[in-house]
């Protein structure tokens, strides 16, 4: 006997063994589109006179998050950064702009080569960094930097359930509080030169936004981004889907028990002191001598990759 | 029977003989169900899904790293 959705007993498209439940196709939307509107009013992640500014890849969750926005009634623009990843980074392009396109959505396209003078792929391997490392920081920076020039209130991430957990697994396995006490859904604009961030996707597992984008005929990139084999996240989702299988509910259980009990607690022993970047003006952590200017870890990490990188020649006519 | 899986990413096809069901499928394979959607032209299925001689089904892993 086929599977039967929970809420309306019709046939059953998605299985959420977390929650014991499964849903029809437009059971699960309402479903999808619950969590986020719950995850948005829980931490006041944003109102609806906000302009949203959503980091877009190409991937399933950003692009099921700026759907989910925009149906929602946000007013909500993407932001794509070309990160020089040849093909792929092509494709991701393509498709997000396929997108906006087919919604009349405003996506500003930003190119880290263009702008910063190096791509992720020349990153790899250079600089002491692994790439994932680069991109991250590279990806924060642009997103803060494009939010601020373009007026907008809130950048929003399409993070997941599974990330979260994942990046909390590694942080936990390390005992590193400070990146803990970062790890929230909502990060306030708690000084000038930086926007709000936000993750209104925190609930919703990845499967589910695959799921969701499946449903809702989303084109989006499923290619891998190719720098990304074996990073250090993968292994971890790897061990946390293992353990979810015996035990659906535990990535939940994990993150959430995180979020309402010990993350308060890491916040206040989180007590960095904050500066501006003596060479862009970005805020950064005050360095531990006074004496020392300042300099953001985005124009450390870029000084030494443009430093790395060959020095082309140009022909003059 | 015969039942055609293209497991993507990275894109690999292989041809697995008598599963009856999604879940036998994806056992067979050795894959996680958490980890992976299942789709027949372009319908979703669930683990309790039937499945026939000659379908042809796209295993698609829904873990992406990075962020």
């Amino acid at each position: 006997m086929a599977m039967r959705c929970k809420r309306c007993r019709g046939q059953a498209v998605m299985e959420l063994r977390r929650h014991n439940a499964a849903f029809c196709r437009d059971c699960f939307f309402q479903y999808v589109g619950q969590q986020v509107t719950r995850a948005i009013a829980k931490y006041r992640m944003l109102g609806h006179t906000d302009r949203v500014l959503v980091a877009v890849s190409g991937g399933k969750d950003s692009l099921a998050l700026w759907d989910l926005l925009l149906d929602l009634g946000y007013r909500a623009d993407g932001l794509y950064l070309s990160l020089g990843i040849g093909a792929y980074s092509e494709r991701s392009r393509t498709v997000c702009q396929e997108f906006a396109a087919a919604r009349s959505a405003t996506l500003l396209v930003h190119d880290l080569a263009g702008e910063h003078g190096y791509t992720i792929p020349e990153a790899a391997g250079q600089g002491g960094r692994p790439s994932c490392g680069v991109c991250g920081l590279s990806k924060r920076y642009v997103f803060n930097r494009a939010a601020l020039d373009g007026g907008y209130d809130v950048v929003c991430t399409g993070h997941n359930l599974d990330d979260e957990a994942a990046v909390l697994f590694g942080n936990t396995l390390r005992w590193d509080t400070a990146a803990m006490a970062r790890q929230f859904p909502v990060l306030e604009a708690t000084r000038p030169g930086l926007v709000k961030k936000a993750k209104p996707l925190y609930r919703v597992a990845e499967r589910e936004t695959a799921g969701y984008c499946v449903l809702k005929g989303i084109d989006y990139v499923v290619e891998e981004c190719p720098l990304v084999a074996g990073n250090t996240q993968m292994r971890h989702k790897e061990t946390l889907n293992q353990m979810e299988e015996t035990a659906p509910g535990t990535k939940h259980t994990f993150l959430f028990g995180y979020l309402d009990r010990a993350a308060a607690l890491l916040k206040v022993a989180d007590v960095a002191e904050l500066a501006e970047c003596a060479r862009c003006g970005m805020t950064t952590q005050a360095p531990d001598d006074p004496a020392e200017p300042p300099v953001c870890a985005f124009c450390r990490s870029k000084d030494r990759l443009v430093r790395s990188l060959p020095v082309v020649e140009v022909a003059s006519r | 029977m015969l039942v055609t899986a293209r497991l993507r990413p990275p894109d690999r096809t292989v041809e697995v003989a008598d599963v009856r069901r999604v879940a036998d499928l994806l056992a067979r394979l050795e894959v996680l169900p958490g980890a992976v959607l299942v789709i027949r032209d372009g319908a979703l299925l669930i683990s309790q899904d039937e499945l026939h001689d000659g379908d042809r089904v796209e295993v698609r892993f829904a873990i992406s790293g990075g962020g």
